[in-house]
């Protein structure tokens, strides 16, 4: 098999390089570490918690810190909890009253996290709320004193738990997802699709060194030469795969779901970007122009097709457009793959349309190839 | 090998017109030309790597195009840059090679040796090609073509840019694959190279093979003579006058204090010359017809234009 010669030297060449343990291993990972402790994971945004010395600020000041998606931080003076916020070192803060007869303050940013917050400070402050306005009934009705009401109301306040909600996600799901598994799948496609693509300066230097041309005089036929140089770029995108995959799991416990399916996946997408690497080595004239291209379309791509930022947070003309790119349809199926639990046939989409895609490109490339080696012979 | 009446045009230009030659077992052919002439098109067309509009080449009794893939066998193709993997030791450049030229595994690793052994570079086959130097690297170059054994050995400007030493070497590479059998076709901008390898030479001008034969055949084909040289002490233009009126020679042309002068057959004529110019010489140079003497006589041009 003249196809394996010529994909292995090619493989053999590329490994040589010092900078391919860097950019196949170590870049990778490192990215997927850096990523998933920067953004995977859950994240309480800090609020700051001024508490005068009174029993209502105080009560208050115990149900904020009992408060679930918020890490309360106490600060002693208004001035400094303001200060803080505007800083940055606190995304928001509360100036807690003395009595009941001064208003509560809220010191916060503009933005969708400030609303976040203020949400869940005014679950608080309403069921507080509640609380004193049942034990101010309570006293009303028996004669009580205040503090004997609120020790009544708290004592039966167990028979009558919250209603019951039940939270269905429709998006990401985090609390099932590791820190690292939506960026180890992300960083996947955005590495497997570079490395294809830098890759076909192989292409070139074979070209320009005049070893494609001197192939050509030797019994081997311009078809098994393209399939040999196809075969270099598919081997090493599905090296950089099984780099990633395994290395992941290994390191960041990262789950890719049913291996088959995700095998098959992986293989597809190895094709579209094997394709698109062996097109711009055919297309490309010098190593130059094919690494700077090919830095462009693989950060471009992976931008445009959620390898960068997760799907679900792009609006739906976009998800739209997104879908024009390999790394969109592959991105849903390894999304379906680790949040579903699903299979090969619950893929069967993604997967028809990333072969179908692979195979399209792959014989464009092959094509112009062909054409290119007929005239570089001239 | 044998190629008759070969033609390919670029467009409107005529690179090869007409082309036909033979070259037999253990014959080294040279084919002489200038840049342009159409010679790297016809050896590209004899290696089955460029498709002829017209023509045809058989080597070993097969035809060869671009299509004949098992008939590529019998040729090896040394092309005039280094087409070898830099990044790659010089064994590993061999057996990628072998490979291709279909030599199985037990095969490819004997050969390889012997190949190496060959053109001298056993000691420094583990080595990255990088590391060469240009002499090194143009024998490694030569070795890719010589893996499979071929009947006909193909060499476009194998010494360009090498020292002396190394082409010296080359050349004696070749002598040696010729007196074992191979048929070898070589082009070269060198006619010292062409004068001591070829058996026959055909010269190449604007895709046409306008002459062909040995260098004694093409020499004596153009009627081209010895030049004498002669250095003297005093009065150069009236011994050139007395030389254009004597029988010895004819055409003597001064250039200070050196007369040039053509003679039919100089170790015959040079004591009647050393006669007539008497105690005035102080020193004599003959010069033997070479090709590109033949080549200037035949084209107007020199074979580096």
């Amino acid at each position: 098999m003249k196809e394996l010669t010529i994909a292995a030297t090619s493989l053999r060449r590329t490994l040589r390089e010092r900078s391919s343990i860097f950019f196949l291993v170590l870049f990778p990972m490192l990215m997927i570490l850096v990523l998933g402790v920067a953004f995977g994971g859950s994240f309480s945004p800090r609020v700051g918690v001024v508490t005068p010395h009174t029993p209502l600020a105080e009560r208050l000041a115990d149900s904020l810190h009992a408060a679930p998606g918020i890490a309360v931080v106490a600060v002693a003076e208004g001035s400094t909890a303001i200060a803080s916020v505007e800083h940055g070192d606190l995304e928001a803060a509360v100036i807690l009253p003395a009595d009941l007869n001064t208003p509560l303050r809220y010191v916060v940013r503009p933005g969708i996290q400030g609303q976040q917050i203020s949400s869940i400070v005014t679950a608080v402050l309403d069921r507080e709320e509640a609380r004193l306005r049942a034990a101010a009934f309570v006293a009303a009705e028996n004669g009580l004193s205040l503090p004997e009401a609120q020790s009544r109301v708290d004592a039966i306040a167990p028979q009558f738990p919250p209603a019951p909600v039940d939270v269905t996600y429709a998006g990401p799901e985090p609390a099932r997802h590791g820190r690292f598994d939506a960026m180890a799948s992300s960083e996947l496609l955005l590495f497997m699709f570079l490395v294809a693509m830098t890759n076909s300066v192989a292409l070139i230097e074979s070209r320009r060194l005049g070893v494609m041309r001197r192939m050509l005089a030797t019994p081997t036929s311009t078809g098994t030469i393209i399939r040999g140089e196809g075969l270099a770029r598919l081997s090493v995108s599905l090296l950089q795969a099984v780099i990633i995959m395994v290395g992941s799991a290994l390191l960041f416990q990262v789950r890719w779901g049913d291996p088959v399916a995700a095998a098959l996946l992986v293989a597809a997408f190895a094709v579209v970007a094997s394709g698109f690497g062996l097109l711009l080595g055919t297309i490309a004239r010098t190593s130059e122009v094919a690494i700077g291209a090919g830095l462009l379309l693989s950060l471009g791509m992976a931008a445009l097709g959620g390898a960068m930022m997760p799907l679900d947070l792009f609006s739906s003309t976009m998800r739209k457009v997104a879908h024009l790119t390999p790394h969109a349809w592959a991105a849903d199926g390894f999304s379906e793959l680790a949040r579903h639990n699903a299979g090969i046939a619950d893929i069967a989409t993604e997967l028809a349309v990333l072969w179908t895609a692979g195979f399209a490109v792959f014989g464009v490339a092959a094509w112009l190839l062909r054409r290119r080696l007929a005239r570089q012979a001239a | 090998m044998s190629c008759h009446d070969l033609r390919r045009n670029y467009g409107k230009l005529v690179a090869v017109n007409g082309v036909s030659f033979d070259i037999r077992p253990a014959e080294t052919y040279g084919l002489l030309g200038p840049n342009g002439a159409g010679k790297t098109t016809v050896i590209s067309i004899i290696a089955g790597v460029l498709q002829a509009d017209a023509g045809q080449v058989t080597v070993a009794g097969r035809p060869i195009t671009p299509r004949a893939i098992g008939a590529k066998a019998a040729i090896g193709y040394v092309p005039q840059e280094l087409a070898l993997y830099p990044d790659l030791t010089g064994r590993e450049n061999l057996r990628f090679f072998a490979k291709l030229y279909g030599l199985r595994s037990s095969e490819t690793k004997r050969r390889v040796d012997e190949v190496l052994g060959i053109i001298g570079l056993s000691e420094r086959a583990g080595q990255l090609v990088s590391t060469y130097s240009g002499g090194m690297k143009r024998r490694l170059n030569i070795a890719a073509g010589l893996l499979h054994r071929p009947n006909l050995l193909i060499l476009d400007e194998p010494t360009v840019g090498v020292d002396p030493q190394s082409r010296n070497a080359i050349l004696g590479n070749i002598e040696t694959l010729a007196r074992e059998g191979m048929a070898v076709l070589y082009t070269t901008h060198y006619m010292e190279e062409a004068q001591r390898l070829c058996d026959r030479v055909g010269v190449l001008d604007e895709g046409k093979l306008i002459a062909e034969g040995t260098v004694r055949e093409l020499t004596a084909m153009v009627g081209e003579q010895d030049r004498v040289r002669l250095t003297v002490a005093a009065e150069p233009q009236e011994l050139a006058r007395r030389l254009n009126a004597s029988d010895l020679g004819h055409s003597a042309a001064v250039d200070g204090n050196e007369i040039t002068l053509l003679v039919k057959d100089a170790p015959t004529a040079l004591p009647a010359i050393l006669d007539l110019a008497g105690q005035t010489v102080r020193s004599v140079i003959v010069e033997e017809p070479d090709l590109e003497a033949v080549f200037l006589h035949l084209t107007g041009k020199s074979l580096r234009d």
